[in-house]
């Protein structure tokens, strides 16, 4: 099976003369033992409990990165990637111990090319930081997941946003990446060209592999022309499957939709009470169109139309772009809003993704589970996708809670994977959903094995993290 | 063959340590450094499995001709979005994945965009083993292990045979326009094609030539109409227009049959002009340079490199200086146990990308 290998059993001792190495490399500065520095990096946004590194690092170029990995692999000491912290799935977590590498100081968009449509940054850029940095020349980096996550972080999850029905996931959006290898050597895959360097494309191997097979320090991203015009709405449906339905006709009669993402009731309420925002409490999705002033005239009127046709009510617009800002800032902050649901609490938060056309069945069936279950837990998710998240909320002092929601989740999975679905749209897999990977690919988890061997052959690389080897 | 047919030949071969070469309609023989091993013909497992139109997802067995994928998308008022070329009656959409070419379509700026990897989102695959193994599947995101099914687009067929692929598809736009300028002077051609890349323009194709660019313009029809008068130039006419353009897909425009080897040198965007002799045609709002001609394989590799990109031989020419550029030697390790992850045995394909794999 695989599963987080009982971790504690696997912990050994922070070899003495590595951290002399690591303060010998990175000056007593840069290197942390403290517990605090420690406790800080010993926990993500998922509901799994802290396991803290034996040594926090702080370096500042890729040649540091490189030595410290290389330092690492002499001790075959766990080496764990470190962006923001605000994985989902434990992705983060020192499970074996180890030496995490903290990308922060990597913090220097290293160039624009703005004729080019592309930037090259440093792990550590978040990507507000990107935007505010690229704003006046025209471009945005449109991948926007719920955190101000690091682009290294978000290039090592494949993370998305509510923005990947119009220009896709970092998995479209990454053209090259340098990256440590497991034993310290420095690769560059891709190049800023279209077409990928000859080869394989080992870009796409270490996009979405959780710091499983190298350190990925430098990304090359793409960047697009800020529209002429944006203008956002906010539709109210009679309930999911409408909602859903109407995003789908939207998209197959090739209305460019940039964002539409769908919250339920419970969901509005939540981010009503957080931020203010006054919504009706009801299904509802906000869309954005992106494009010439005509254009989103156009694409608006004609999504207006079917949403008609499935029983919405009317739009309700936000083109002012603070109006816009304050609408996404609220669906960005969803995730804290629904916490406070239930003050003291945490969320299980559930990734699944399904085919399209599997989409309104498999809504359905989660809802009917969610009322029979009597349970607080809002939707919401990016319908365009097929892709959405139930917030199961749970007191973390409390096993039986925590085990129903995991059971919840169980049976959501189970029913996607029925439905060719998957277990994670994008949140990953971590050590939260390693259970889950027997089910969803068989016999070609070996080969993930395989590659997960080929690139560091001795687990070195965030081990315990989506496949047991 | 069959399916089981396949799997058994693999098998078999694997045993005996002998080469396979995969092959669809044969299309694409002509691309690659070498052809090595007896046929594996995938043609039999052919079939369209699953295309719900609602979905914007197509599944096909790998022999399936690409020409009856693309009926199948028309008729839904669909596309593949990245334009395959097919380079003769028999190719396949197993072939297309595996060969991972794109045509004009690449560089859109719209959305309608992408390589053909973009648009992978599940692979059935057969490797080396014999085995057959499922990477992701029909869904639009899927986070869930490492991306193989992207790592065997391209991979020509070196890692395993593509039994079945889902892709996504787009619809249709709606409307289209191809636009005729003339540009002498090719640097500025290509400062202005950058120009306009960086702006919100429906732009699905561009070519440049002596001084002649095309542009097609494709999305909402009140889109396509603003931005061919804020571009100018002249309007081609719609036959024309799509005949022009499956001349660049398809290299029947007069230009490839000009004498010499065909290389493919992708570059940044905003390379200036190669400083190569022989003609050169520029595609992919300049990302892409085609040249024709005798120009010494390592002057190509130089300027490429220099130009910040890679060159490859694509057609005709001497194989020996290499049909690709060569990796470094810490990537030519990981591609050596990449190709061992998955067919150990070198099966499939040896040589076709490199010497060693």
């Amino acid at each position: 099976m695989n599963q987080p290998i009982a971790a504690q059993l696997l912990r050994r001792e922070f070899p003495p003369a590595l951290l002399d190495q690591l303060v010998a490399l990175l000056g007593a500065q840069r290197v942390s033992t403290a517990a605090a520095v420690r406790e800080h990096h010993g926990h993500d946004e998922s509901h799994f409990p802290d396991a803290l590194p034996d040594a926090v690092v702080f370096p500042e170029t890729t040649e540091e990165v490189a030595a410290v990995v290389r330092a690492c692999a002499a001790h075959r000491f766990p080496v764990i990637p470190y962006g923001t912290g605000t994985s989902l799935e434990g992705h983060i977590l020192a499970i074996q111990g180890g030496v995490t590498i903290d990308l922060s100081r990597m913090d220097r968009v290293l160039a624009v090319h703005a004729d080019d449509l592309d930037a090259v940054v440093q792990a550590g850029v978040t990507r507000k930081a990107l935007n505010a940095h690229i704003k006046d020349t025209g471009l945005f980096f449109p991948i926007d997941p719920g955190a101000d996550a690091s682009i290294g972080g978000m290039s090592a999850t494949r993370a998305s946003g509510t923005a990947a029905v119009r220009y896709g996931t970092m998995k479209e959006n990454v053209l090259a990446l340098t990256v440590v290898l497991a034993d310290g050597r420095i690769i560059r895959t891709g190049r800023r060209t279209k077409k990928s360097s000859a080869g394989y494309d080992l870009t796409r191997l270490f996009v979405g592999s959780e710091g499983t097979l190298g350190v990925i320090t430098e990304i090359t991203v793409r960047l697009y022309p800020q529209p002429e015009a944006i203008s956002a709405a906010v539709c109210c449906f009679p309930n999911m499957v409408a909602a859903a339905s109407t995003v789908i006709q939207a998209i197959q009669m090739g209305v460019p939709v940039a964002r539409c993402d769908f919250l339920d009731p419970l969901c509005v309420k939540a981010i009503n009470e957080h931020s203010k925002t006054g919504l009706q409490e009801k299904p509802t999705v906000f869309f954005e169109f992106h494009g010439s002033e005509a254009g989103v005239r156009e694409q608006a009127e004609t999504v207006q139309a079917i949403a008609a046709e499935h029983g919405a009510e009317a739009f309700q617009w936000a083109t002012r772009p603070e109006e816009r800002s304050k609408l996404w800032q609220a669906r960005h902050d969803a995730y804290f809003a629904c916490l406070q649901l239930q003050p003291g609490c945490r969320i299980i938060s559930t990734d699944v993704c399904v085919p399209i056309s599997r989409l309104a069945e498999c809504l359905a069936a989660t809802e009917e589970d969610i009322r029979r279950s009597g349970r607080l837990v809002p939707v919401l998710g990016h319908i365009g996708d097929g892709n959405f998240h139930l917030c199961i909320i749970v007191d973390p002092n409390n096993a039986h809670d925590i085990e129903i929601a995991e059971q919840m989740n169980h049976r959501l999975v189970e029913r996607a994977i029925a439905m060719e679905g998957t277990c994670t749209g994008e949140h990953g897999i971590g050590c939260g959903k390693m259970a889950f990977m027997d089910a969803e690919h068989g016999d070609s988890l070996e080969v993930m094995r395989m590659v997960k061997r080929s690139l560091d052959p001795h687990n070195i690389m965030n081990p315990g993290k989506v496949v047991a080897v | 063959m069959t399916w089981a047919g396949l799997v058994d030949a693999v098998k078999s071969a694997g045993a005996h340590g002998r080469a396979l070469r995969v092959r669809g309609g044969g299309s694409k023989d002509f691309y690659g450094q070498a052809l090595e091993g007896d046929v594996l013909d995938t043609r039999a497992v052919r079939g369209i499995v699953a295309h719900e139109p609602t979905e914007l997802v197509l599944t096909a067995r790998g022999g399936t001709p690409l020409a009856e994928v693309e009926d199948v998308l028309a008729r839904a008022g669909q596309m593949l979005p990245f334009e395959p070329p097919h380079f003769g009656p028999g190719a396949t959409i197993g072939g297309a994945v595996a060969a991972g070419l794109a045509g004009p379509r690449r560089a859109a700026t719209n959305g309608y965009t992408g390589a053909i990897r973009d648009f992978v989102l599940g692979v059935t695959l057969l490797d080396g083993r014999g085995e057959v193994l499922r990477f992701g599947g029909r869904v639009m995101k899927n986070v869930a292990g490492y991306d193989v099914s992207r790592l065997i687009a391209g991979s020509m067929g070196t890692l395993g045979v593509i039994l079945e692929v889902s892709l996504k598809v787009l619809p249709r736009p709606p409307a289209a326009c191809t636009l005729r300028l003339a540009l002498p002077d090719p640097a500025r051609a290509i400062e202005q094609l950058n120009a306009w890349g960086g702006m919100p323009l429906p732009l699905t194709a561009s070519a440049y030539r002596d001084g002649d660019l095309a542009l097609r313009l494709e999305g909402a029809e009140s889109a396509v109409k603003a931005a061919c008068r804020r571009i100018g130039g002249e309007r081609v006419d719609d036959a024309a227009a799509a005949a022009f353009w499956t001349g660049m897909r398809e290299q029947t425009d007069p230009f490839f049959s000009l004498p010499g080897a065909l290389w493919r040198v992708a570059v940044p965007s905003t390379a200036v002009p190669l400083g190569l002799p022989g003609a050169q045609l520029v595609e992919w709002g300049g990302a892409l340079r085609w040249l024709k001609g005798d120009a010494d394989a390592a002057l190509v590799r130089r300027e490429a490199l220099r130009a910040g990109g890679h060159a490859t031989l694509f057609r005709g020419g001497d194989k020996a200086v290499g049909v690709f550029t060569a990796l470094d030697p810490v990537k030519a390790r990981i591609h050596a146990r990449l190709k061992a992850a998955f067919d150990p045995a070198r099966v499939f394909n040896r040589g076709r990308m490199y010497a060693e794999l």
